[in-house]
């Protein structure tokens, strides 16, 4: 399986031009495209503590429900991270005797709790922290002692907002003069969400009155500037520094609102959640990957990974390439899916005019759907998509491979799992040129191809590229094609691969 | 009771933009409306073929700057803000020499890679002062690379007579490099930790050992007679836990470079008086008496308290004594770490209305793929801007 | 100083085993070892006595793949003696390397710790996991070193005492291993 880990053996291009191993790469059952990570579209799915696996759904809806917390969204409320080293702390448990208050001479034991790192052996109590009498321990004793920050910042949100509606005010009051409120039209103003046309369409919410705004600015104080300011402590030249008391900038961006300086003053943090995350295509919208809710689950609701679609490439053996010189190369086909597939081989450049002519072909019917979309699909609602131009093909290819003829086609038998088990022996023909396939099993075939590694690239690797033909059936059926088909379509794809058959050597003569 | 206007308002239903002020070294992420950044990251990209740390803004190419933004911003929000980038605000507070390729590039970024809803670029200089609530104050950015020293009268940058120099924290931790490579030569018994000094170690040494020191000791130490250096300190440099000794010179006078008046005779504190000699006469002493520190940089120990001396000391120098006629100095505290400071004021700005009135929609930008310059089209002339948005 | 003679002459008996110590019979011991009351030494566990004789206390774990290695300085004269001293209740963890000449009590060495033989280690000391300390130096009580960059910080307490492992291991590894005899100084 190593070759799934290097990802310099063998490599695909994406359509947008990255090259990716095969593990890497995902395949739009709906645009019949490879996609990778560069050029899909990551959602955040859910969120999720990494350390007590707990899900907090959608982070937006807890705002909504609770204005109140924000500042701590998006942060794990039981998990706490160590202030020293950041990793996760955990919760130790100690029996501490405690003195009966009623009789002094009784010895009562109860359990407490602190919070300990496993890993810098920081604990709670290091900072003077009192330890808890409950397990789960909420921050209530280390709150955040920045308050009188967040006031002033509440003042001056405020403030800033007021100034904001005041302008919003005097410019809608320019533009009365020219429009009238029935007429206003909304929906191409640009740099307004959908929710927020619809709303400004429909009840736009009143502004209050410009001289309520202004005397409530006039409450406003602004900052009184000083001429004092913080002076440079005088022992700093005569007191010894114990650098391991000063914190590094990691440990204070860490808390980016307090920034302690001394280490005495680090407090333990909220766990920063994780996030499971879905993957869309951004041509047709459509997931390609999409993971289950529950964060111990390791499995996908969808998973378009390209190695269940795409036929797999792998090296069987290479012969040394030596520069000038042609070696032979075995490479081994592998058909993922469950119909058979046709392969045949054309050069990358054929590949690429092919590609062009798609891909010209491909805009032109979207913009004939694009006029005859329903109204309710009108520009508003359905955001325009945009998607990354194509690149050019970072590689340079240092050999160079003769492809059997472009109508030499090999099929390959649909994957079937109960035939791995199976010893009988092929029962089927394929009428196999023996100079080109050499082995056959199952669903896999083993072909013979000729390398000439370029004689200036000696010491360099060899890559060559070469592009195939595949047919993929069609399983998905679109509704707009769903009444006059029904059966599954059979389309011819091509798709593109560099391999590296190791370092060139000199010859030896 | 101010409260309920804009519970009610448009902006409540909608969702936070997200607010990034990009840094040379550091760079500060959060949501607009709130008290202060969910991360400060170091702008570095780990690359996944060979696991080396790439600085995002070091590329020379600009395929080369794309993928590294691409990823790094990826980053950012999968890793710190947690939210889908699609079809939210995005606020970029940046500074106002931020060249326009980068900018261009940034959008084309936001907008094409991660199809954001709309972007709007506020210079740092202007929103920082949305911290105090006041309009026109000397601000000084000390950053990573580079001291910028701007005038902002009315909520507008007077951009004729702004500062820039090199002189910020990378100057020092050339200096703080080159005076121990000066101390290996003399002591060669530790020559291997100072052979294992990074980039990362000298900063860390700046941060956690050195300050700046007072006026009155560095022209003491000018005219020969120094005072007595502060204690010198044993760090440990790296896995081998190898020792070094920064001597309390190191930690006393690194910082002096960004006051020394070099060949052109400019440092931190005449940029600043520069400034404001090139301000008109009116706006002078409402500048003076209004000085907002921002950046990194200014955090240092004593940072403060030194550009107050060296203000004081040069105003009544004949270098200045004649141009200036101003007596005192006053220095805002703002409700945020220095470092963040810029990064609040943009955060303010972005829970206002300003951000779905000025911002530059993805359509807009999908049309003309052209970022309006923000001293042309959003402050200046306002006219323009509504005729665009409406 | 008699006894110094018989050493040479005999090094097979330099082993001196307290009556409550646990000694596997898999473990490689070589030279002058002196193993204190209630000190575990697990299986495959190596102790090497080459420059001098290692005297190690009461209460230690010593586990598998731990190596603490009295090793002659490169270059020196090899009729010096150095002696290496452990004190009490200390843990080696799996595959940590020990070099040093000196330990006191109540000290961790993690999985694949590395202490070089300039480095001496007073009290209440973890050495976290793969570590390695190589310079010269005398590490304060109660430090304790973590990370990849082997960061520092001085820790409010000890690390516990491991006597309730002492006990359970006890207990069980005489069941499934040969022990070496416990033998005085004396006889």
């Amino acid at each position: 399986m190593a070759y799934l880990v290097r990802n310099d053996i063998v490599q695909y291009a994406c359509t947008c031009g990255q090259l990716r191993p095969i593990s890497f790469l995902y395949f739009c059952r709906h645009c019949l495209k490879l996609r990778c990570g560069y050029c899909v579209c990551h959602e955040v799915e859910s969120h999720y503590c990494s350390n007590c696996l707990e899900i907090l759904p959608s982070a937006e809806a807890r705002l909504k429900k609770n204005r109140h917390v924000p500042k701590h969204i998006r942060k794990c409320q039981a998990c706490f991270d160590c202030p020293n080293c950041l990793n996760t702390l955990a919760v130790r448990g100690t029996t501490v005797s405690v003195r009966d208050p009623e009789d002094p001479s009784k010895v009562n034991s109860q359990k407490k709790y602190y919070h300990a790192c496993f890993f810098c052996r920081w604990t709670t109590r290091d900072v003077g922290l009192p330890d808890q009498a409950v397990q789960t321990v909420s921050a209530n004793g280390w709150a955040q002692k920045n308050t009188s920050n967040l006031q002033r910042i509440t003042v001056l949100l405020e403030h800033a907002k007021l100034l904001g509606m005041l302008e919003r005010h005097e410019r809608e009051q320019r533009e009365k003069k020219f429009t009238t409120r029935f007429r206003r039209n909304f929906s191409h103003l640009p740099g307004l969400t959908a929710a927020h046309v619809r709303k400004r369409a429909g009840l736009p919410p009143e502004l209050p009155a410009p001289s309520t705004i202004k005397v409530n600015l006039a409450e406003f104080q602004p900052a009184v500037a000083k001429d004092t300011v913080q002076e440079l402590p005088s022992d700093i030249f005569t007191e010894e520094l114990d650098i391991s008391r000063v914190t590094t900038l990691a440990q204070r961006f860490a808390q980016p609102e307090t920034q302690p300086e001394n280490i005495e003053d680090l407090l333990p943090m909220y766990k920063h959640l994780s996030t499971k995350q879905s993957q869309r295509c951004r041509e047709c919208e459509h997931n390609v990957s999409k993971p289950e809710l529950n964060p111990s689950s390791i499995k996908f609701k969808i998973q378009q990974a390209a190695y269940f679609h795409v036929p797999e490439v792998r090296f069987v053996t290479i012969e040394p390439p030596i520069g000038g010189k042609p070696s032979e190369v075995v490479i081994l086909f592998i058909n993922p899916s469950q119909h058979p597939t046709t392969l045949s081989f054309i050069t990358l450049q054929e590949a690429e005019d092919e590609m062009k002519q798609y891909h010209s072909e491909g805009s032109a019917d979207t913009s004939v759907q694009q006029g005859e979309a329903p109204p309710s699909l009108s520009s508003l609602t359905k955001p325009v998509t945009v998607v990354e131009e194509q690149k050019p093909i970072d590689i340079s290819l240092t050999g160079e491979v003769l492809l059997p003829a472009p109508d030499i086609e090999i099929i390959l038998p649909p994957k079937d799992d109960a035939a791995e088990y199976d010893d009988s022996g092929e029962t089927q023909q394929f009428h196999d040129d023996p100079k080109i396939v050499i082995h056959r099993r199952a669903n896999k075939a083993s072909l013979r191809f000729t390398v000439v590694p370029k004689t200036d690239f000696i010491g360099e690797n060899c890559v060559i590229g070469f592009a195939f033909r595949y047919t993929y059936v069609n399983r998905i059926s679109s509704p707009a094609i769903s009444t006059s088909e029904q059966k599954p379509q059979k389309v011819q794809l091509c798709t593109r691969v560099f391999m590296n058959c190791g370092k060139i050597l000199e010859g030896t003569q | 009771m101010i409260k309920t206007y804009y519970e009610s308002g448009s902006l409540s239903t909608e969702r936070q933009a997200v607010v990034i002020e990009f840094g040379n070294c550091y760079t500060k992420v959060g949501f607009a409306g709130e008290a202060g950044p969910r991360s400060i990251v170091p702008s570095e990209v780990r690359s996944l073929k060979d696991g080396r740390t790439r600085k995002v803004f070091d590329a020379v190419k600009a395929d080369d700057q794309y993928n590294l933004l691409v990823e790094f911003i990826h980053n950012l929000y999968f890793r710190h803000l947690l939210v889908s980038p699609k079809d939210r605000r995005v606020v970029v507070v940046e500074s106002v020499l931020c060249p326009t390729a980068i900018r261009e590039m940034l959008a084309k970024v936001f907008f094409v890679h991660f199809e954001v809803s709309s972007l709007l670029f506020v210079p740092s200089h202007v929103v920082a002062l949305s911290t105090l609530g006041v309009n026109t104050a000397l601000v000084v950015d000390m950053g990573a690379t580079e001291t910028v020293v701007i005038p902002v009268c009315e909520g507008v940058a007077v951009l004729h007579a702004w500062q820039a120099q090199p002189l910020a924290a990378k100057a020092v931790e050339g200096q703080i490099s080159d005076m121990l490579k000066e101390r290996e030569k003399s002591d060669p018994l530790e020559a291997e930790g100072y052979n294992n000094l990074t980039e990362k170690i000298i900063e860390d040494i700046k941060v956690r050992a050195c300050f700046v020191t007072t006026l009155e000791r560095t022209q003491k130490a000018r005219e020969g007679k120094p005072c007595p250096c502060p204690p010198s300190i044993n760090y440990l440099v790296g896995p081998g836990s190898n020792k070094i000794n920064i001597s309390g010179d190191v930690r006393e006078n690194a910082f002096n470079i960004l006051f020394e008046q070099d060949a052109d005779q400019i440092s931190v504190s005449t940029m600043m008086l520069d400034a404001i000699t090139k301000c008109p006469i009116d706006m002078r002493k409402p500048l003076a008496e209004n000085i907002l520190l921002i950046g990194g940089t200014s955090m240092a120990v004593g940072m403060k308290a030194r550009i107050q001396e060296e203000l004081n000391f040069l105003v009544s120098s004949p270098q200045y004594s004649e141009k200036l006629k101003l007596r005192t100095f006053k220095f805002h505290t703002p409700p945020a770490k220095e470092n963040y400071t810029a990064w609040l004021g943009g955060a303010i700005y972005g829970a206002t209305d300003i951000v779905s009135t000025r911002s530059l929609s993805k359509e807009a930008y999908l049309k003309d793929r052209k970022v309006p310059d923000w001293v042309s089209l959003i402050y200046n002339t306002l006219n323009e801007g509504v005729k665009r948005s409406v | 100083m008699s006894s110094l003679s018989t050493h040479d002459a005999k090094p097979k008996h330099d082993l001196k085993i307290a009556t409550h110590a646990i000694v596997c019979h898999e473990s490689k011991l070589k030279g002058d070892i002196t193993i204190g009351a209630h000190t575990i030494v697990h299986p495959r566990a190596t102790i090497i006595a080459e420059a001098g004789p290692i005297i190690i206390g009461e209460f230690n774990i010593i586990e598998e793949q731990a190596h603490i290695i009295n090793r002659l300085p490169p270059g020196a004269d090899p009729s010096t003696q150095i002696v290496m001293e452990i004190g009490n209740g200390n843990v080696f963890e799996v595959d940590c390397l020990f070099e040093s000449t000196k330990m006191g009590d109540q000290n961790v060495m993690e999985v694949k710790s590395h202490v070089g033989p300039g480095v001496e280690i007073t009290s209440g000391c973890i050495i976290g996991a793969g570590c390695k300390l190589t310079g010269k130096e005398i590490l304060p009580e109660n430090t304790v070193v973590y990370g990849r960059n082997c960061a520092r910080r001085i820790a409010m307490d000890k690390p516990p005492m491991q006597n309730l492992q002492i006990e359970f291991l006890t207990k069980t590894l005489v069941n499934y291993h040969h022990l070496k005899k416990p033998r005085s100084a004396n006889s």
